[in-house]
């Protein structure tokens, strides 16, 4: 049954709570057996669980060779002038993490990017600016 | 194209029809091959599952297409979602499973709503009572591999392990497990359908440094100008990488066929094409894609651990301007280890592109390195 | 039968063996790390790789089997390049203090280096750089010296079912530890050191006792040492003798020389905890009540219940464990003999052990013993005071509390200690003087071994378990009622004591088995091979504990238990 399965549980605590806590990891152990040692084990191994609480909008710039053919690295500039944060961080406010990540499958669409899961493609300054302000609002 | 025509469950009635053996026996005659990028047969895939006695068996549905530049299954699963799913249950009923699951990288979830819907229809038309669970991964390229995909659908850290056994023999927990890629399964039903059904078909995924970039269907031996100049490039092409494990080759005209590009040292996998032009530096993409995959390494055997890290490390130092010659030597001797030395595909492969860059574009890396 | 060629000598092996092993057999050691006999193979260190006539990519040897006409080469030019890049890519990333590092000269990674003359290391950039973990009583984490072989954690994880420490991060940033950042001391680790035998580098090591101990012997205390039964069948092994060598009158002779006034022996204190865990048994027996009895000689199985078994705590024996025993013995009953306050006194025990350590803190035994050397630390304090251990005289423990029985003695490996009990309780519940004692059936290395016997029509069950995955099955079987036993042997430690987590290394299958005849062969020469019939022993209960199991031996002899939360 799929809803038993720990990837699942924590995939839905990542989406619920935008990030897994120690208190929401020993209630999944105690809920599945699984050993705390272990589920921390899993939640620091894949790439979008967080262990540390994350700003409300999650945006993952996607860091293939293709979108870095096609300009990934501007989409990161123009994301650091608007929020002030690098990949790794949150802006003081809450309201923004940003990440790296590996290839999205939009490589015919890039430079891309998700915001919150959801894909964004042939990204430069102007969309950008747009997006982050409606974040905002 | 052949991948998008629909099947409507047509070939699930046939193959309920023709029974175990005769799908395996269509499947073997018609040659379809894995699209993951080993191309292993797949009826003997299959075969191995249904030798293996066991009351529990399971399917499960690759979807987790993480090499970067490959974006076909994505097509696949937006276009013809139906058309898996009968792969699905056509697989799952030939070797006797109940369970199937689709394992679609946490990257691709917006998918998922989509496949959810055509799994419910395909599974109220055709009335089988294959249960079919999507288990969406984390993040986590090594988990292409079948054995970390099954290590992650137990709720483990995705960790590739030592085969044998292989899964169609002991695969999710201990249980015969048959492991498709999205486009295998795809294709079953096609293949199972159509007469016409072409096995020679691949899908090339096209972009980089291109304005046309996009899934081309050709068949395997299709020349690389042909396609490339489909894509329409803005500058001269400098060169092409088959995705990131694929290792890269100066831009000329060969036919794509394994061996061909195996003639490159390089391996054509799943169809892979970024283009290169002569505006951008080998030594970036080598920078980028070594990040990727010391990003990537699950951390499990040491080459591949520390070795990815320390590759990255060569190349910043070549990147700053105070690496030497003797450097480039250093990164090419370490490439070669990982690739030799490493414990699953992912660390085998990780360097792919470094050997191949030292070889073709060496003066590229050198031309950054001091004098002495 | 499989025949292959492993550097062009004709070599055979079983379908199923691996390279690795099958080289061993015929005198090719091939370097490994991440290889555990006791564990699943993993094939993640790759230092194991040899080249394969024919295979393009070279192989993991410890978990690659044989095939017919295989072509192995252990030690190419290829091989050996590929072995020494994965060394420095290890030490690339270690702090290689190697001077001032626990494990020098016992440490894997530094042979290695050694054997492989690593003079230089080609990498270079970041290292991971940890906070060295001091919290725990037992052991010391350094994961700056950790080369990710893993075998701690799946013994943790796998065989011990503890899991305090799991593999955390990806890639380069691995890291075993316990979660949330948590220390040791505030992680589910029960102290059994099983993880520090395990470990080929520093990074896991006992928490060292000897500074407090040598201040103890410069000081103007009296100094009294007391040695567990397995410590004589591995202390030889510091010094270089073979496994299996009882060394027990040359390391009585070396603590005197040390500096101890007194050296007592546990083996007194283990014959007295038969007789009280034997009273025990037998009552709850004839009354059918807290069945099964569960021996409590090991504290690292003891935190484990209290940990995860809490409900089911009363099938603990009540009865503490030799070493405390002895302890609140020579803080009373000995300090009143000598005319001593209990804290002019101080106690060393010389343990097996790293839970030892953790014992003698627990609040219930404060007081009592001072500090825990482990069989190592003993090995490290007598080579720095020069006492020259392999050319010493024999001598004999001091009275009164160095009397025991061959009983006693096999509490040091899996098994003993139910043996010396039924030899008791049988005698007991016979009323005679039973010839047959010896229960072989328990004496192996399986980890879970069963005893049955009869007495008037009454039949006994009993259980021997080792490792805490054992225990944990047993205990979920109490749990639901379904445990079939009368009386249950508990041990953390593969082997028992003398595999417990302060032992010389390498702590293998094979030297346990040496080491375990060591003390069989000491038991069956012993003309005294019943607790109850320890002279010294009675004539303690006739002049100062009273009855067996009387209320005096109640209070000096027994102790409780608590819940504890883990995480």
């Amino acid at each position: 049954m799929v809803q038993d399965l720990l990837l699942p549980i924590l995939k839905h605590e990542q989406k619920k709570s935008g990030y897994i806590s120690e208190a929401a990891i020993k209630r999944i152990s105690i809920q599945t057996g699984i050993p705390v040692s272990r589920i921390f084990g899993v939640a620091t191994f894949y790439s979008m669980f967080h262990t540390k609480p994350q700003g409300k909008n999650m945006i993952e710039v996607c860091h293939g060779p293709s979108c870095h053919l096609n300009g990934s690295f501007n989409v990161l500039k123009s994301l650091y002038k608007s929020l002030k944060i690098k990949p790794g961080e949150t802006t003081k406010d809450k309201k923004f993490s940003l990440h790296t990540c590996s290839c999205i499958g939009c490589c015919d669409k890039g430079p891309a990017m998700l915001l919150n899961g959801k894909q964004y493609t042939l990204l430069d300054e102007t969309k950008l600016k747009a997006i982050i302000k409606k974040c905002r609002s | 194209m052949q991948i998008l025509r629909k099947t409507e469950l047509k070939a699930y009635k046939k193959a309920k029809k023709i029974g175990q053996k005769g799908v395996i026996e269509i499947l073997s005659k018609k040659g379809l091959v894995g699209r993951g990028g080993a191309a292993f047969p797949t009826a003997r895939k299959w075969q191995f599952a249904i030798d293996t006695k066991s009351d529990t068996k399971y399917v499960i549905c690759n979807a987790d297409e993480g090499e970067p530049g490959t974006f076909k299954d994505h097509l696949v699963l937006e276009k013809v979602p139906e058309n898996v799913i009968e792969g699905i249950i056509i697989a799952a009923e030939t070797i006797a499973a109940k369970q199937a699951y689709i394992y679609l990288r946490g990257e691709y979830e917006y998918l998922k709503p989509k496949i959810q819907k055509a799994i419910s229809s395909v599974l109220k038309r055709s009335g089988s009572k294959v249960k079919i669970d999507i288990v969406v991964g984390a993040g986590a390229y090594v988990c292409g591999d079948e054995t970390a995909i099954i290590k992650s659908i137990e709720g483990y850290r995705g960790q590739a392990y030592l085969k044998p056994p292989f899964p169609p023999v002991e695969g999710l927990w201990g249980k015969p497990t048959v492991i498709n890629n999205v486009g295998t399964l795809a294709n079953v039903p096609q293949a199972i359908l159509f007469d016409d059904w072409d096995p020679h078909l691949r899908l090339f995924s096209l972009s980089g440094d291109v304005t046309k970039p996009g899934i081309y269907e050709f068949p395997m031996g299709v020349s690389l100008k042909k396609l490339i100049e489909l894509g329409k490039p803005k500058n001269p092409v400098k060169a092409v990488y088959f995705g990131c494990f694929g290792g890269c080759m100066p831009y000329k005209e060969i036919l794509l066929t394994p061996e061909n590009v195996c003639g490159q040292n390089c391996v054509i996998g799943a169809g892979t094409i970024i283009v290169v032009d002569n505006t951008h530096s080998i030594v970036d993409m080598a920078e980028t894609i070594a990040k990727f995959y010391a990003f990537e390494s699950c951390g499990k055997c040491t080459p591949c651990r520390e070795g990815s890290k320390r590759c990255l490390d060569l190349i910043a130092k070549i990147q700053s301007g105070k690496a030497t010659k003797q450097d480039c030597d250093t990164l090419l001797d370490l490439a070669l280890h990982i690739h030799e030395t490493s414990l699953c595909g992912l660390g085998q492969t990780a360097t792919n592109h470094l050997i191949t860059a030292l070889k073709y574009f060496r003066e590229e890396f050198e031309q950054k390195c001091k004098l002495h | 039968m499989i025949s292959l060629k492993i550097n062009n000598i004709d070599v055979k092996g079983k379908e199923g063996d691996m390279i690795l092993d099958v080289a061993k057999r015929y005198g090719i050691d091939i370097p490994h790390f991440c290889k555990n006999d006791r564990l699943e193979r993993i094939g993640a260190c790759r230092i194991c790789v040899v080249e394969a006539k024919g295979q393009q990519k070279l192989i993991a040897s410890c978990c690659t089997p044989i095939r017919e006409g295989m072509e192995i080469n252990t030690h190419s030019r290829r091989v050996m390049e590929a072995r020494r890049t994965n060394m420095e890519l290890l030490l690339a990333n270690h702090d290689l203090n190697c001077v001032t590092c626990k494990k020098n000269l016992s440490c894997k990674l530094q042979r290695y280096a050694e054997e492989m003359m690593i003079d230089e290391i080609t990498f270079s950039g970041d290292k991971r750089l940890y906070e060295v973990d001091h919290s725990s009583i037992s052991i010391r984490r350094d994961n700056n010296k950790c080369i990710l072989c893993g075998q701690c954690t799946r013994i943790c994880n796998d065989i011990q079912t503890v899991n305090a420490i799991g593999i955390q991060n990806r890639g380069f940033h691995n890291k075993i530890a316990p979660p949330f950042g948590m220390n040791m001391h505030e992680s589910a680790c029960v102290n059994c050191g099983q993880c520090v035998i395990a470990c080929p580098t520093g990074a896991l090591t006992e928490k060292s006792d000897i500074q407090g101990v040598i201040d103890a012997l410069r000081s103007d205390k009296f100094l009294i040492a007391q040695t567990a039964p397995s410590i004589r069948a591995t202390l030889g092994e510091c010094f270089g003798m073979p496994p299996g060598t009882p060394v027990t009158g040359k390391m009585v002779t070396a603590l005197r020389e040390a500096g101890f006034d007194k050296v007592f022996d546990t083996d007194l204190a283990a014959d007295i905890c038969i007789i009280e865990e034997a009273t025990e048994f037998i009552k709850r027996f004839k009354e059918n009540k807290d069945l099964p009895l569960i021996t409590t000689c090991c504290p690292a199985w003891i935190k484990f219940g209290e940990q995860f078994f809490f409900e089911e705590l009363h099938h603990m024996s009540s009865c503490r464990s030799p070493q405390a025993i002895m302890a609140s013995l020579i803080k009373t009953y000995y300090a009143e003999k000598i005319g001593k306050k209990p804290e002019d006194i101080v106690l060393v025990d010389i343990m097996p052990c790293t839970a030892k350590k953790f014992e003698i803190k627990r609040p219930e035994f404060t007081g009592e013993a001072d500090f825990v050397l482990t069989t190592v630390e003993l090995g490290k304090l007598f080579k720095l005071l020069n006492v020259d251990f392999i050319n010493l005289e024999e001598s004999d423990f001091d009275n009164p509390l160095g009397e025991s029985t061959g009983a006693a003695a096999i509490f040091g490996h899996t098994g003993g200690v139910m043996e010396a009990a039924l030899r008791t309780a049988a005698d007991w519940l016979t009323g005679e003087d039973l010839k047959e004692i010896d229960y072989k059936k328990i004496r192996s290395m399986d980890t879970l071994k069963e005893a049955e016997l009869t007495i008037g029509g009454k039949q006994i069950k009993a259980c021997v378990v080792h490792t805490l995955g054992e225990a944990r099955r047993l205990l979920e079987q109490i749990r639901q009622g379904t445990c079939p036993y009368h009386f249950i042997e508990i041990m953390a430690c593969y082997g028992g004591c003398i595999g417990g987590g302060g032992q010389p290394l390498p702590t293998d299958k094979e030297r346990l088995i040496k080491r375990t005849k060591a003390l069989i062969d000491e038991d069956e020469h012993k003309d005294i091979r019943k607790s109850h019939h320890n002279k010294s022993a009675i004539k303690l209960y006739k002049e100062y504990l009273g009855d067996f199991g009387g209320k005096k031996a109640h209070k000096l002899l027994h102790t409780e238990y608590y819940k504890r939360d883990y995480v």
